[in-house]
C-alpha cells in the first residue's frame, strides 16, 4: 500500500545562507580576521582597490578573488605576497556563504587581519547572499552611468561603504558623481560615501581612513564580547 | 539571474529531505517567493523542472507562492504591504506609501523558502 504525505519542510534558502554566513563570521572573529566584501559593477575598478589597499594598509592582509571564469584577478593579488584563494564560481553569479567557507579552510587565517572578499562583478545576484564579512563595500564608476544608484538600489541598502570611482573620467563619459552620491545617500543615509580615482589617488586617503575606523570599532566590540 | 543556483540549492534540499522520509515519489512542491527576490517564478519552475529530471522530483508539481512587500518605515512608522505592482521587478525602488520615504525596513518579501512537499510512501 501506498500513502500520500504532506511534509512541513520550512527551508529557506537565502536564511540556510544566512545561518551558513553568521557561522563564517564566528570562524573569523575567533582568528580576529575583519573580512571586507568587496561588491560592484563589472570593471568598476574592485581589483585595482583591493591592490592599493594591500600596498597601503598596515595590517596583513589575504584575499578571496571570486572570477566566473578564470582566475585572473587571483593572479594579479599573488603578485603582492599575500595569501589568495581563488574561487572559480562558474555558472554561480555571486558567491554565496558556503563557497567561502571552503576558502576559509585554505587560508592561513591567524596569519591575517583584514581579509577582502572580491565578489563577483554583479549588482543584483550578490545583494541576497550575505557571506560573513563585517562590512560590505560597493565599488561603482562613472563609466556605468549616473543612473546605476537608481537602477540597482537594493545593493545600497546593505552597504557600509560605497566608493564611486574613476572620477577622472567623470566629464568625459558626461557622468555626474555628484547626482551619484546624492542617489545613494537617499537610498541609504548612513552609509559612507567616497568618490576616488585609482587614477590619480583622489579619495584613496578617504577610503583608508573610513575602513580603519570600521576596523578599530570592531576590535573594541569583539574584546568586549569575549570579556 | 540566479534562478540556476537557487533551483539547484532547492532541489538539493527536498531531495535529501524526501530520501529522509522515505519517498517514493514527490507529488508536488510548494515554494515561497518574495516579491524582492529578483527571482522571476517562471524562469525559477522552468529551472526546477529541468534539474529534477531522472531524480525522485521527476514529474512533481512546483506551486509558487508569492509573498507580497511588507515594511516598517522607521520616518513615520507605517507598518505594512506596498503596492508592489508598481515595483519594477528589476528596479524594485521601494518608498513609503504615506510619507514618501525611501529608507525601510523590509519585513517581508525576500524569502525564498520551501514550505511543502507532498510525498508518496510505502505504508
Ligand atoms: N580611468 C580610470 N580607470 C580605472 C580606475 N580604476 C580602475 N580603472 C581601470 O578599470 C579597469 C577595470 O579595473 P578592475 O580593477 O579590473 O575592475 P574590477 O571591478 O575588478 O573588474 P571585474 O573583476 O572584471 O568585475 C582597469 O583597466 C583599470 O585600470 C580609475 O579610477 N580611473
Ligand atoms: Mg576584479
Ligand atoms: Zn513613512
Amino acid at each position: 500500500m501506498h500513502k500520500v504525505a504532506e511534509i512541513e519542510v520550512q527551508h529557506d534558502i537565502i536564511i540556510a545562507n544566512k545561518k551558513l554566513a553568521k557561522r563564517n563570521q564566528r570562524i573569523l572573529d575567533k582568528a580576529d580576521v575583519f573580512a571586507i566584501d568587496v561588491l560592484g559593477a563589472i570593471g568598476s575598478g574592485k581589483t585595482s582597490l583591493i591592490e592599493v589597499l594591500i600596498q597601503r594598509m598596515n595590517h596583513k592582509i589575504g584575499v578571496i578573488a571570486g572570477d566566473v571564469i578564470s582566475k585572473f584577478d587571483a593572479g594579479r593579488f599573488k603578485k603582492y605576497n599575500v595569501p589568495v584563494v581563488g574561487l572559480n564560481t562558474g555558472k554561480e553569479c555571486h558567491l554565496d556563504a558556503h563557497l567561502v567557507e571552503h576558502a576559509l579552510e585554505d587560508l592561513p587565517l591567524p596569519a591575517i587581519d583584514v581579509l577582502f572578499i572580491e565578489n563577483v562583478g554583479n549588482l543584483i545576484c550578490p545583494v541576497d547572499f550575505d557571506l560573513g564579512s563585517h562590512l560590505r563595500m560597493v565599488v561603482i564608476s562613472v563609466s556605468e552611468g549616473d543612473d546605476t544608484v537608481e537602477k540597482h538600489p537594493l545593493i545600497f541598502k546593505d552597504a557600509d561603504v560605497v566608493v564611486i570611482n574613476k572620477v577622472d573620467i567623470a566629464d568625459a563619459v558626461g557622468a555626474d558623481e555628484e547626482k551619484m552620491e546624492a542617489d545613494v545617500l537617499r537610498l541609504n543615509p548612513d552609509v559612507v560615501v567616497i568618490k576616488s580615482s585609482l587614477k590619480t589617488g583622489e579619495g584613496v586617503e578617504n577610503i583608508l581612513q573610513a575602513l580603519e575606523e570600521y576596523i578599530n570599532e570592531s576590535r573594541l566590540y569583539i574584546k568586549e564580547s569575549q570579556r | 539571474m540566479h534562478e540556476l543556483s537557487m533551483a539547484d540549492a532547492i532541489v538539493k534540499t527536498i531531495l535529501d529531505i524526501a530520501e529522509k522520509n522515505d519517498a517514493e515519489e514527490i507529488i508536488e512542491v510548494t515554494i515561497e517567493l518574495g516579491k524582492l527576490t529578483l527571482l522571476n517564478p517562471e524562469q525559477l519552475k522552468f529551472m526546477l523542472e529541468v534539474i529534477s529530471e531522472d531524480t525522485l522530483l521527476d514529474g512533481a508539481e512546483f506551486k509558487m507562492e508569492i509573498i507580497p512587500v511588507e515594511i516598517e518605515c522607521g520616518s513615520c512608522n507605517y507598518t505594512g504591504s506596498i503596492d508592489s505592482d508598481e515595483l519594477d521587478h528589476f528596479t524594485p525602488i521601494l518608498s513609503c506609501p504615506q510619507c514618501g520615504e525611501r529608507d525601510l525596513k523590509v519585513i517581508s518579501g525576500r524569502e525564498c523558502n520551501i514550505k511543502q512537499i507532498k510525498i508518496e510512501k510505502r505504508e
